[in-house]
C-alpha cells in the first residue's frame, strides 16, 4: 500500500496535479488465492519472441490449469517495461535474460528467477542467435569483427558481453569492437546498406538475414558455453515469501511445459503462429532454442564473470545462487 | 451587446471579396476539397510504388505500395485488427478528454489570474519537456499494462499540447475589448465567457487539433513500447516476428486515423469558429 | 498591472517549483522503494552524473543535434507554412498527406528514416525534425489564414506585393502564432532528440537515460528527468527572451492599446 502512496504521491507531482487522471484501479488482479481446487489468475509479463513458446504450449496444454493457475501474457517490447510490472506485482511473473536479472540483482531490484526460460542450442553452427555480415564482407571469423562495428539490440547487455567473448575466443581484440544499439528487426536494412558492419541477431531477424544473403560469422552465445541459460522466468522476492505455493506451482508447470516443448519441438513451432506473425518459410527455417527444465550454473556464472569483466555490475558481485533458485 | 459584437471587435468586419487564396466557385467546395486532397494522397501512394523500383531502397525493407495494400487488405478480414482499433480508440479518446478538459479549466483558470499565470509559468516550463517515455517505468510501475498506463502518457504528452495553446489564446485577448466588457460592468465569469472564450477558441481548436494527433502518437507509442492492447502493440508484434510489409500496413492504418481524425477535428474547428476571421473567406 | 520587483520575481519563478521538491524530498525522505528514490539521494546523483566528462561527452552532442533539428524544423515548418497557407489548392492537396505523416508514431518513423538517412547524426537530426515542425507549420498556416483582410486589401492597393508583401504582411501579422508554435516545438524537440537517441546512438543525454533505465540506475535515470526539465526550462527562458525582443512590436501595441 504504501509503494501505491507513494507511486501516487510521485506522479501527482510529476504531472502537477493537472491531468488528474484518476487511479480507479485499487485492486490488483490475481493475488494470493491458490488454495486447492481455486483457480489463480496469473499475469506473466513476456516478449513475444520464439523463446517463450513453451510457456504458451504449456498453456494450451493444460499444464498450468491443472495446478490451479490461468494464465494471462501481457506482452511488452523488453525488460525495461516487464521488470517494474513484476516488482510492484502488477505481473506475478516475468520473462528475462540473465544478464539483466543479475544487473537488476546488483542494483537491489528485489527480484529472484524461478524456472527455466531458455537456452543455447550449444551448435556454433546453428545457434538462436548469431553475428551476421554481408555476403561480400572481409569479416571471415569473430576476430575480424575487432575494429568493426556491430549492431547489437541492447548495450551493455548479454549481446555484447557474448559477442566479446567470441572475439576473444577466436583470438581478436574485442575492446576494439564498437557497438551500436538498434533494434533487431532493423538490422537486416541497416546491414545491408553499409550502416553497420556486421549485426548480433535474434530469431527470427536471423534467419530473414540468411534468406537474404547474408553470412553468419560468429554464435556468440554456443561458442561462450555449449549450455548457456540465456533467459528464465522470474518473480519479485515478495511474491516468493507471500505465497510460496503460487511460484512453487507455477514453476512445476514451467518444468513440464519446457520438457514437453523440448520433446515436441514440431508444436513448440506451430504454437509460434499464435502468437507472433512469423509465417512461411521463416518458421520452416528458423532455429529454435534448447528448453532446458533446469538452469545451467556454470555458465550463468561464466556469465556473472564475463558480465564483471565489462562492467556491467558497478563493481558488485551478482549473487547467483539467490537469484536463480 | 451581443457577446459576437463583442468579439468581432478584434476580427473587424470585413469586405466579402474572396482572398487571394479563395474558393474557386461556390459550388461543392467540398467535393473539390476532398478530390485534391485524394490526388495528394495519390501521389504519395505513386511515389512509394515506384521508391523499391529505382531501386533507392530494398524492397525488403520497404515494400511497394501495391504489396502494403495487400496485406492492408487482409488485415482488415481479421479480428484481431478491429479489437486493436478500438483498443487503441478507447486509449486516445479518452486520453484526449481528460487532456482537454484539464488543458482547457487550468489554462482558462491560470491565464484569467495574472498572479497564477506568473507562478506556475516556471513550473509549467519545466514539466512540459519531460518525454513521456521517461515515464513509462513510472507508467508500468503503477498500472501495469492496462489501459490506464496508456492514458497516463497519452494525457501527459497532449495536456501541455491544449494548456499551452489556451495560455496563448487568454494572453491575445483583446485589451479594448476586455475594456469595453468592463465599462459594460461584466463580472469576471462574464469576461471569461464573452471576451476571453471568443478570443481564446481560434487557439483552443488548434491546441485540440494538435492534441488529438500528439494523442494518437502516444496511444501507439505507449502501446508499442509498454504492450498495452493496440495497433502499436500490433506493430511491435509485426515488427518482432520480422513481418516488414505487416507493420507498413500498421503504420499506414495509424497514418489514415491521424487524416480521419484531423478531418473531424477541421468540422468541429469550422463548426465553433465559424465567425473567425480565418475561416470567413472560405465560405 | 503592478510592477515586479525583481524579488517578487524572483519568487514567482522558484516559488512552486520550491514547495513541489519539498513536498517530493518528504514523500520520498525514508523510501526504500528501488524504482522511488528519496529525492536526498536523486540530488546527490545529480551532480556525480552530469558534472563531469557527460557534459561534453553526452549532453553537447545531443543539444547540437536539438539546436540543428530545430532550426531545421522552423526553416520547414515556415517556408512550408507560408505556402499552404496562401494557395488553398496546395493546402487541399497536401493536408490529408501531411496528416497521415504527422501521425506516425516517431518510433516506427524512425527505421523508415533509418533506410534514407542512415543512423548517424543525420538521421537523429531529421527525427526531431519529424516532430518539431508540426506545431510550427499548422500556426504557420493558421497565422497566414488569419491575416487581416482590411490590412491585406491596403497591402494590394497600395502596390506591396511579392517578397515584401509576404515580409511585411504576411510574416509579420502570423508572426505571433508562428511564436506560439515554436514555443510548442522547442519541448517537443527535446522529447524528439531523446527518442531519437533511443535508435543506433551510442551517446547523447536521452540515450544515457534509456540505459540508466535499463540498467535499473534509477536514482540516476530520474537524475536525467529533472535535467531533461531543467534543460527545457532553460530553453524556454531563452526563447522568451529572445520572443520578447522580435515581438516587441506585437507586445508593444498590446500594451499601447491598454494605455489608451
Amino acid at each position: 500500500m504504501r509503494r501505491r502512496i507513494l507511486g501516487l504521491a510521485i506522479a501527482v507531482v510529476t504531472v502537477a496535479g493537472a491531468a488528474g487522471c484518476g487511479s480507479s484501479s485499487a485492486g490488483t488482479s490475481g493475488s494470493s488465492a491458490s488454495g486447492s481446487g481455486k483457480t489463480t489468475q496469473v499475469k506473466v509479463g513476456i516478449v513475444p519472441i520464439v523463446d517463450v513458446a513453451p510457456l504458451y504450449l504449456g498453456q494450451k496444454k493444460g499444464f498450468f490449469s491443472s495446478r490451479g493457475i490461468e494464465l494471462k501474457m501481457e506482452s511488452a517490447q523488453g525488460g525495461a517495461a516487464i521488470i517494474p510490472g513484476v516488482v510492484s506485482g502488477q505481473f506475478q511473473f516475468g520473462f528475462s535474460n540473465t544478464t539483466s536479472l543479475m544487473i537488476a540483482q546488483t542494483k537491489g531490484v528485489p527480484v529472484t528467477s524461478v524456472a527455466n526460460g531458455s537456452a543455447t542450442t550449444g551448435d556454433t553452427t546453428t545457434d538462436i542467435s548469431g553475428v551476421a555480415v554481408k555476403k561480400d564482407s572481409p569479416v571471415k571469423s569473430a576476430k575480424d569483427l575487432a575494429g568493426k562495428t556491430v549492431a547489437v539490440n541492447t548495450l551493455q547487455n548479454i549481446g555484447d558481453t557474448t559477442v566479446r567473448e567470441a572475439v576473444r575466443k577466436d583470438g581478436g581484440d574485442p575492446s576494439k569492437v564498437k557497438f551500436v544499439e538498434m533494434p533487431f528487426d532493423q538490422m537486416p536494412a541497416a546491414l545491408d546498406g553499409g550502416q553497420v558492419d556486421a549485426a548480433w541477431m535474434g530469431e527470427p531477424a536471423l534467419t530473414i538475414a540468411k534468406s537474404q544473403g547474408a553470412r553468419v560469422v560468429a554464435s556468440p552465445f554456443a561458442e561462450t558455453d555449449p549450455k548457456l541459460t540465456l533467459a528464465t522466468f522470474f518473480t519479485s522476492t515478495r511474491l516468493t515469501k507471500e505465497d510460496p505455493d503460487l511460484v512453487k506451482k507455477f514453476a512445476e508447470a514451467m518444468a513440464e511445459s519446457l520438457a514437453y516443448a523440448s520433446a515436441h519441438k514440431d508444436e513448440a513451432r506451430q504454437i509460434l503462429t499464435t502468437y507472433t506473425k512469423i509465417d512461411g518459410d521463416v518458421l520452416k527455417n528458423l532455429t529454435l532454442p534448447s528448453w532446458p527444465a533446469e538452469y545451467d550454473m556454470a555458465s550463468l556464472e561464466k556469465l556473472a564473470s564475463l558480465g564483471e569483466q565489462d562492467g556491467l555490475f558497478s563493481d558488485k558481485k551478482p549473487d547467483l545462487k539467490a537469484l536463480f533458485q | 451587446m451581443t457577446p459576437s459584437a463583442i468579439a468581432s471587435v478584434k476580427t473587424k468586419p470585413a469586405g466579402t471579396g474572396a482572398g487571394p487564396g479563395g474558393a474557386p466557385g461556390r459550388r461543392g467546395p467540398g467535393t473539390v476539397t476532398a478530390l485534391r486532397g485524394l490526388a495528394g494522397l495519390a501521389g504519395l501512394v505513386a511515389v512509394l510504388e515506384a521508391l523499391p523500383h529505382t531501386g533507392v531502397v530494398s524492397a525488403d525493407y520497404l515494400p511497394p505500395a501495391s504489396e502494403i495494400g495487400r496485406t492492408l487488405w487482409h488485415l482488415l478480414a481479421e479480428n484481431a485488427f478491429w479489437t486493436a482499433l478500438a483498443d487503441t480508440l478507447t486509449g486516445w479518446g479518452l486520453g484526449l478528454a481528460i487532456a482537454v478538459v484539464a488543458g482547457v479549466v487550468a489554462g482558462v483558470v491560470i491565464g484569467s489570474v495574472p498572479v497564477l499565470r506568473a507562478v506556475t509559468a516556471s513550473t509549467i516550463e519545466f514539466l512540459r519537456p519531460i518525454p513521456s517515455v521517461a515515464l513509462i517505468p513510472v507508467a508500468v510501475l503503477l498500472y501495469g499494462t492496462d489501459l490506464e498506463s496508456t492514458l497516463l502518457l497519452v494525457v501527459y504528452a497532449s495536456f501541455w499540447q491544449v494548456l499551452v495553446q489556451v495560455l496563448a489564446g487568454t494572453q491575445d485577448v483583446d485589451p479594448v475589448a476586455d475594456d469595453t466588457a468592463r465599462s459594460y460592468q461584466l463580472g469576471r465569469w462574464g469576461r471569461v465567457r464573452y471576451v476571453l472564450w471568443p478570443t481564446a477558441l481560434p487557439y483552443v481548436m488548434t491546441g485540440v487539433r494538435l492534441a488529438s494527433a500528439v494523442a494518437l502518437v502516444l496511444a501507439i507509442t505507449a502501446e508499442l513500447v509498454i504492450g498495452s492492447p493496440g495497433l502499436g502493440h500490433e506493430i511491435a508484434v509485426a515488427q518482432n516476428s520480422g513481418a516488414v510489409s505487416r507493420v507498413y500496413a500498421l503504420v499506414l492504418v495509424t497514418g489514415l486515423l491521424g487524416v480521419a481524425i484531423n478531418l473531424v477535428a477541421r468540422a468541429v474547428e469550422r463548426r465553433a469558429l465559424h465567425w473567425h476571421q480565418s475561416l470567413r473567406r472560405e465560405g | 498591472m503592478t510592477v515586479l520587483t525583481a524579488g517578487r520575481r524572483i519568487l514567482l519563478l522558484l516559488g512552486m517549483p520550491a514547495v513541489l521538491f519539498a513536498v517530493w524530498w518528504f514523500a520520498t525522505a525514508d523510501s526504500t522503494d528501488v524504482y522511488f528514490p528519496p529525492l536526498s539521494t536523486i540530488l546527490r546523483k545529480f551532480g556525480e552524473v552530469w558534472a563531469g566528462d557527460r557534459l561534453t561527452a553526452d549532453i553537447l552532442p545531443s543539444l547540437l543535434r536539438l539546436t540543428a533539428g530545430y532550426l531545421l524544423a522552423v526553416a520547414v515548418g515556415v517556408g512550408l507554412g507560408l505556402v499552404v497557407g496562401m494557395s488553398r489548392v496546395v493546402r487541399d492537396v497536401l493536408e490529408p498527406v501531411l496528416e497521415l505523416f504527422r501521425a506516425v508514431p516517431p518510433p516506427v518513423l524512425v527505421p523508415v528514416i533509418m533506410l534514407f538517412a542512415g543512423i548517424g547524426d543525420t538521421m537523429k537530426i531529421l527525427v526531431i525534425v519529424s516532430g518539431c515542425v508540426w506545431p510550427i507549420l499548422l500556426n504557420t498556416v493558421e497565422g497566414v489564414r488569419a491575416v487581416d483582410e482590411v490590412l491585406s486589401d491596403t497591402c494590394r492597393s497600395y502596390g506591396i506585393t511579392g517578397p515584401s508583401r509576404l515580409w511585411h504582411l504576411v510574416l509579420r501579422s502570423a508572426s505571433p502564432q508562428i511564436v506560439t508554435g515554436m514555443r510548442q516545438s522547442l519541448s517537443i524537440g527535446i522529447i524528439l532528440m531523446v527518442i531519437s537517441e533511443m535508435f543506433a546512438a551510442s551517446n547523447g543525454l536521452g540515450f544515457t537515460i534509456v540505459q540508466f533505465q535499463r540498467t535499473f540506475a534509477i536514482p540516476e535515470m530520474w537524475s536525467g528527468v529533472l535535467l531533461l526539465g531543467l534543460l527545457g526550462f532553460v530553453l524556454s527562458l531563452l526563447f522568451r527572451f529572445a520572443e520578447n525582443r522580435a515581438l516587441a512590436w506585437y507586445h508593444g501595441l498590446r500594451r499601447a492599446q491598454r494605455d489608451t
